[in-house]
């Protein structure tokens, strides 16, 4: 089995059908772009994959855990899976530090100062030791996201979800923070990002994702997805994307 | 000790429930009319006026806001007669009511007209509208809305506060449930059937002021 | 006999303060441990335990604090409970508060958010890690400034625990007034006496509104 598996997965919310019959597979160490207009399912597919949304159908398999089962405890999965949100998330009230060391003091048991190390490593790989001490409202919005990021980071996670991260930021922000998933991409680790960022994708993803409708439309390796697209819909959606 | 609970002797009295309740509506009636119609004259003061007006109402209401309604009710009913203005129990009852109401309402449509966005207000006076006119059509209108829970929610308190015009002997709901015990002797009976009275008036005027936002302020 | 307004008469009356702030800690304290049930019933996923903490306010919130206040005192004792005033007064103010504070806690936890708790699943916090960690700091912040704006609501409500004869400020100047026969001296000095009290936590609770640190 891959290291993440989706097999016909449905998800609905009421009445509405957002994910119809979708099937992924990814191996250790790729790194997936997903892609497509908004309402495709493409941030619901991603947050699938951690338990964040149950889902009604198919089956969702994580690193071997049975995501999709109802009685599984995603507990320990999420300590291994990272998520990094549009609208960062980060814990107002609390400093970067303690944002950095709350889940691997709480979840993992660790000490606090193995966590305080652990926040100055994490720290350092997005490029803010510096900011350890402020809160957020102190940072700017791509400082934030670094944060976000180093926050999953700091639980050693084998697999990261980002769901478009940058969409959030002014666009001189949005650099600092590419920078730092490419660093992530040559650590080897396996990264899933729905992201809007056309270039970011054709550089660094293995493989592209092209979501339309509740389905997985298209995919297709990084290389060539974007020049030669093969169904009409991707075509439509590169051409009033890419101009 | 077990206590039996005689509530016939408390029905018994159903006329001078009724008389009460009477009194209290029209109390409360009363006193949400005029405290509306003067607060929303008052918070315009507080929010448009030069800055002495604006003063002299913003310390009218920080005045009645941090003081009970009860020491104000004293104080027009037993006070006034001392420098010369004597007043009976219905009046007193009802000015003390409405000054009090009036400092709640202003305060609460002041936050209303504040919460209209500048930018609705420019739209306008591009239009060519006058001052007074854009409050009317731009800026009254969607303050009451946004602030409708806020007031209705206070107009239900001062109908259950009129209950403290009792202490001067205004023939309310509750006064005459003190009049029905020391007939009765029924404490708790009494209170109990007067309570569940109050709770169906709040009940009725809550769904009242539900409907009239709906006639209101669902068209637009 | 009829006495001069004198500057003992003031004293008492300032003294008497006193009452009025023990019997509004009291009722905060009771009202407090009611108003956390009925935040965490009013918040809960649970449709059983929201009812009741809406039936709860609705209920408390739709009947007059004197109506409570008599319940509470002439309840009690039938129950075989000769209670003072001040315990009626005590538990009369409790259960009223109980269903404001309820509502203002159960308003600040539902205002936290979705992403935050979102966020903090997502690093593998239990629903109760959630809250400790993440969701009730930031809740207590936003409940502060409504609490503090209730308390002037409880310094005036217990005004009302004159008529069943506990003597704080108020009965105090009813006692004074009926002593000297000058009520609008004496009534204007209690009125200023509750808005020494109350218009420094009414400006204390406005400055509070001001600087909140919350997610945007």
């Amino acid at each position: 089995m891959s290291f993440i598996e989706l097999k016909s997965v449905v998800k609905r919310y009421g009445k509405h059908t957002v994910l119809q019959d979708v099937d992924l597979e990814v191996e250790k160490g790729e790194i997936i772009a997903i892609i497509g207009r908004s309402g495709s399912g493409k941030s619901t597919l991603l947050r699938c994959i951690n338990g964040l949304e149950p889902v009604q159908g198919g089956e969702v398999w994580v690193d071997g855990v049975a995501v999709h089962d109802p009685s599984a405890d995603l507990r320990e999965l999420r300590a291994r899976v990272g998520i990094v949100f549009q609208s960062f998330n980060l814990f107002p009230h609390l400093t970067v530090e303690r944002n950095i060391t709350l889940g691997p003091m709480i979840v993992k048991g660790m000490t606090a100062d193995k966590a305080a190390t652990l926040a100055r490593e994490v720290l350092k790989k997005v490029g803010l030791e510096e900011k350890i001490k402020a809160y957020a409202d102190e940072l700017s919005g791509g400082q934030q996201q670094r944060v976000a990021i180093a926050r999953s980071l700091a639980m050693s996670p084998s697999i990261m979800l980002f769901d478009e991260i940058t969409s959030a930021l002014d666009p001189e922000l949005v650099g600092e923070v590419l920078l730092v998933l490419e660093a992530m991409a040559r650590d080897g680790m396996t990264m899933l990002l729905v992201t809007h960022e056309m270039n970011f994708a054709r550089r660094v993803a293995n493989r592209v994702v092209f979501m339309n409708q509740g389905k997985v439309w298209e995919q297709g390796p990084a290389k060539d997805f974007f020049a030669s697209p093969k169904t009409d819909e991707l075509r439509s959606f590169l051409s009033s994307v890419l101009h | 000790m077990a206590y039996k609970f005689q509530f016939r002797d408390v029905f018994a009295q159903q006329d001078a429930i009724v008389d009460g309740l009477v009194l209290t509506l029209q109390l409360s009636a009363g006193t949400i009319f005029f405290g509306f119609v003067i607060g929303t004259l008052v918070a315009t003061l507080l929010v448009y006026a030069k800055p002495w007006a604006r003063g002299a109402a913003h310390a009218y209401v920080e005045v009645i806001r941090n003081t009970p309604l009860i020491v104000q009710l004293f104080l027009i009913f037993f006070g006034l007669p001392a420098i010369g203005i004597k007043l009976d129990v219905i009046t007193a009852s009802v000015i003390a009511l409405t000054i009090n109401l009036t400092a709640y309402t202003a305060e609460i449509v002041r936050a209303g007209i504040e919460s209209i966005p500048k930018s609705q207000i420019e739209t306008g006076i591009s239009l060519g509208l006058t001052g007074p006119q854009v409050f009317r059509h731009v800026v009254f209108l969607p303050a009451l809305k946004n602030v409708y829970p806020s007031l209705t929610s206070q107009f239900v308190l001062m109908m259950l506060a009129t209950s403290v015009v009792s202490q001067i002997s205004t023939a309310e709901l509750f006064h005459v449930g003190s009049i029905i015990q020391s007939r009765t002797f029924r404490d708790f009976e009494v209170y109990s059937v007067i309570a569940v009275l109050y709770l169906c008036l709040s009940l009725l005027l809550r769904g009242g002021f539900s409907i009239c936002y709906r006639i209101f302020f669902r068209k637009s | 006999m009829i006495r001069e307004l004198a500057f003992q008469d003031v004293l008492y009356l300032v003294l008497a303060m006193r009452w009025t702030i023990v019997l509004t800690l009291l009722a905060l304290s009771g009202g407090g441990v009611i108003g956390l049930l009925i935040a965490a019933c009013g918040a809960s996923r649970h449709v059983a335990l929201r009812t009741f903490a809406r039936a709860y306010v609705g209920t408390v919130q739709g009947i007059p604090l004197l109506a409570w206040l008599f319940i509470f005192y002439f309840g009690l004792s039938i129950v075989g409970y000769n209670l003072p005033p001040w315990i009626a007064a005590t538990i009369g103010f409790s259960i009223y508060a109980g269903a404001f504070l309820g509502e203002i806690w159960r308003g600040a936890l539902i205002s936290i958010p979705k992403t935050q708790w979102e966020a903090a699943l997502a690093i593998g916090l239990t629903y109760i890690e959630q809250l400790r960690y993440v969701i009730i700091p930031q809740a207590i912040r936003v409940a502060i400034p409504p609490t503090v704006g209730f308390m002037v609501q409880l310094i005036k409500n217990t005004s009302l625990a004159a008529v069943i004869g506990f003597v704080e400020l108020t009965r105090e100047g009813q006692l004074t007034t009926a002593a000297t026969f000058q009520p609008f001296a004496v009534y204007l000095i209690v009125a200023a006496l509750y808005f020494s009290l109350c218009y420094p936590l009414t400006r204390y609770s406005r400055a509070l509104e001001r600087k909140r640190r919350v997610v945007h």
